[in-house]
């Protein structure tokens, strides 16, 4: 638990932080330095999906780069990195034999792409986007990947028409802008975001069957794409069939490799599908070469979408019940930790008892050394009792180190029996400094429970104290509290194992409180004991219950299944 | 009776603890007996031996205050030592109240213990010792006639032969033959003894009402 939370405060969440901590200048240079390559490098991979001879492509990922690069950042560095990518721009376009006018024209308008997606989403979401929650991945969709494009691709269109590039009118290049501009948003820049949050130990302290199944995941995605998309299109009428057979993969990624694993997967298509087209192969055959395009990005922007967004809420879905777990965990074991603070007194006593034999029986061996009167017998029976004594302080740590230890729950096969045993022995310093007087009478040959044994000594030690408290106002020669375990038939075997006390009892109308939370009948409780009791031994899938009949005290039972039933 | 060695009687139910305290004060030269309840004890105690009880104040069945009292009731006077596992402010201003001589938590130092325990044992034998000089003296009262012990009661409060024969109404010289022949038979040759051994046999003043 502990080292992992350490070492997660530790790692920088990848390209979110790194940089940014230094100096003004130097701090900002290695993100610039990145952006710039990544600029070149998505151009690059925009030219080789273009739909010849057409200067647009299909996917435009230079700007999508950009806008996850300003998300990522704070605002005051989002000049620095425009900045960085316009030397990348220039190099990437001027070889490709554009008017300069054009070239810059084109900076302007990706810029603002990524200025207002960037600018409108950091208006709703202040500091770096992560898209962990559906607030975060809505306010993204719809601000950086639908109204940024739209907007910029009107400045877009009218510059290529401005400056006279192409013979295309218009509001042609202003529709293939948008859709093409739109899929890079969807996909593109998803996954530098989903990939920039994630935490670089949660990967490296990944178990390999995690490995194995991403491996999995991501041959037969890319497989079926293939196969889909890149072969020669057999027969029409099976190409709408065919266009979910991808689906299954995505799902798969979303429910189990959350928001990155969903947009590496959605990349892994857009890719493969753009590869199969730009090639002339597989289902998108439209009349003209725009249309195929138009097809293909609308197809692709309507999958990844709810991809994402099924991604985001089953993640954030997870977190939630993590936390709450979490909580869950954290609460048990302070309360347990409040217990023990209670017991304290007696524990203390149980302690100061070996102790107290282990000096006693010291200091006598030395004064019957120093007689030289010592008869080696004598002194042989007392280092056997200082061992003794020694070993019985050491049990009663080990018990309660149990008991204070944090951490997940962990079912195993236990002997009720047993588990009585060790929370009398926690207890017995207890019972004695309060005059109870324990009457145990335990069942021969029980089944075995599964249970967390931490956990269930818990409820135990729960009971038992609060029995000792119902009997603080019976005369002490009086105070008994009898513990009985018993199989008892329900199906196929289950432990009972009962507390009762010779206290004044409840009454129906408290009882019917009696495992709320808060409600307590002490002058100090907390009133958590009960309620955290019976929610262990629900997650038990057990059963706890009190009966009381007046004037005869409290009796207090839980029934938990036996192994053997498990999993029925 | 005052000539029988004192013991120390241990009462602790937790064996190892029993037999260490056992072995400690035999080897810093005690008599010791033990006993595992307060029950056994109750049951086998010596009587009104010399001596003084070491016993834990919480066992289960009876607390070792329930042994006090059950002590001051059955007219046994020797002087109890606690013992505690654990430092119970109430348990001990109780003990202390109810006459302890000392209240030791564990684990504690021999010193401690053998500190406690000879305080205990020298407060029993004053106690005992008082008490036979009470008898002695008690006894040899017994054998004055009337007369001798109006001239005795006088003597004390010191008065003078004058006075005494006054309030008595007799001759001076026959106050005088009483007194010497009191003084012969209560076996005490300064009038100063007399009046120590006199205030012995007095009961003592009301004890004050506890606050």
């Amino acid at each position: 638990m502990d080292s992992h939370s350490a070492s997660s405060a530790g790692a920088s969440p990848g390209l979110t932080h790194w940089g940014w901590q230094f100096g003004p200048v130097a701090g900002w240079a290695a993100p610039a330095l990145l952006v710039a390559v990544g600029y070149y490098l998505a151009a690059r991979v925009g030219f080789a999906f273009t739909l010849q001879p057409y200067p647009i492509s299909t996917l435009w990922p230079p700007n999508a780069l950009l806008l996850a690069a300003l998300l990522l950042a704070p605002t005051r560095a989002w000049w620095w990195l425009l900045a960085a990518a316009l030397p990348a721009h220039l190099l990437v376009e001027l070889q490709s034999g554009v008017p300069v006018a054009m070239v810059l024209g084109w900076f302007v308008s990706n810029c603002s792409e990524a200025l207002i997606g960037a600018g409108l989403v950091r208006a709703f979401v202040p500091g770096p986007l992560r898209l962990d929650s559906l607030r975060n991945a809505g306010v993204f969709l719809f601000g950086a990947a639908f109204i940024a494009p739209l907007v910029s691709s009107f400045l877009d269109a009218a510059l290529v028409s401005l400056i006279g590039w192409g013979e295309r009118g218009y509001w042609d290049l202003l529709r293939t802008r948008i859709f093409s501009n739109t899929l890079a948003g969807l996909t593109v820049a998803p996954l530098i975001l989903t990939w920039a949050s994630i935490e670089v130990s949660r990967l490296r302290t990944a178990r390999l069957v995690r490995y194995g199944e991403a491996a999995a995941l991501f041959a037969g995605l890319l497989t079926t794409c293939m196969v889909v998309f890149d072969l020669p299109q057999i027969d029409p009428h099976t190409a709408p069939a065919l266009f979910y057979a991808p689906l299954p993969f995505l799902v798969w990624a979303a429910l189990r490799f959350g928001p990155a694993g969903t947009a590496s997967a959605i990349a892994v298509m857009v890719v493969a599908t753009i590869f199969g087209t730009v090639n002339g192969l597989g289902p998108f055959a439209g009349s003209t070469p725009q249309e195929t395009a138009r097809e293909m990005q609308l197809f692709l922007s309507a999958v990844a979408v709810p991809m994402l967004l099924l991604a985001v809420v089953l993640d954030e879905r997870a977190r939630v019940e993590l936390d709450a777990r979490e909580q869950r965990l954290q609460l048990t074991h302070l309360s347990r930790v409040a217990m023990l603070g209670e017991l304290s007194g007696g524990i203390a006593h149980e302690l100061n008892q070996p102790l107290t034999a282990i000096l006693s029986n010291a200091q006598a061996a030395q004064h019957l050394i120093a007689d030289k009167s010592a008869d080696p017998e004598i002194l042989v029976e007392i280092l056997r009792d200082i061992i003794a004594a020694d070993q019985r302080a050491g049990e009663v740590i080990r018990r309660l180190r149990t008991l204070f230890k944090r951490g997940e729950t962990q079912f195993e096969a236990l002997d009720a029996n047993e588990l009585v045993h060790e929370v009398l022995g926690i207890v017995h310093g207890d019972l004695v400094t309060r005059s109870v007087e324990v009457a145990p009478e335990l069942a021969a040959a029980l089944p075995k429970i599964h249970g967390d044994r931490v956990e269930l000594e818990q409820v135990m030690l729960n009971l038992v104290m609060n029995a000792c408290d119902a009997m603080a106002g019976v005369a002490p020669e009086r105070r008994r509290l009898s513990v009985r375990t018993r199989a008892v038939d329900v199906a196929d075997g289950a432990v009972q194992i009962s507390f009762a006390d010779c206290g004044p009892g409840f009454t129906p109308e408290q009882y019917a409180r009696l495992f709320e939370p808060f409600y307590t009948t002490k002058p100090r409780g907390l009133g958590l004991g009960l309620s955290i009791s019976s929610a262990i031994i629900r997650s038990h899938r057990g059963r706890l219950w009190g009966s009381s009949s007046p004037g005869k005290g409290a009796s207090f039972h839980m029934v938990l299944p036996s192994l053997s039933s498990k999993g029925r | 009776m005052s000539s029988a060695r004192a013991c120390v009687s241990v009462i602790d139910d937790d064996a190892l603890v029993l037999r260490s305290l056992d072995r400690l004060l035999q080897s810093r030269g005690f008599d010791v007996r033990t006993y595992s309840s307060p029950r056994t004890f109750l049951e086998q105690r010596e009587g009104d031996s010399p001596g003084c009880i070491v016993v834990d104040l919480s066992m289960p069945g009876l607390s070792g205050l329930e042994v006090q009292q059950a002590l001051a009731g059955a007219a046994d006077r020797r002087p109890v030592v606690f013992i505690s596992g654990r430092c119970s402010v109430e348990a001990s201003v109780q003990a202390m109240k109810a006459g302890a001589v000392d209240f030791l938590t564990k684990p504690f130092d021999e010193t401690e213990l053998v500190e406690a325990v000879r305080a205990a044992i020298e407060k029993d034998r004053a106690s005992r010792e008082g008490l036979a000089e009470r008898a002695t003296i008690n006894l040899r009262l017994a054998t004055l006639t009337p007369r001798e012990r109006d001239v005795l009661g006088r003597v004390v409060t010191g008065k003078l032969n004058k006075q005494i024969a006054a309030e008595l109404g007799t001759a001076e010289k026959t106050v005088k033959v009483h007194r010497a022949r009191m003084m012969r038979k209560m076996q005490f040759d300064s009038l100063a003894a007399l009046v120590r051994a006199w205030t012995v046999t007095q009961p003592p003043p009301p004890a004050l009402p506890q606050a």
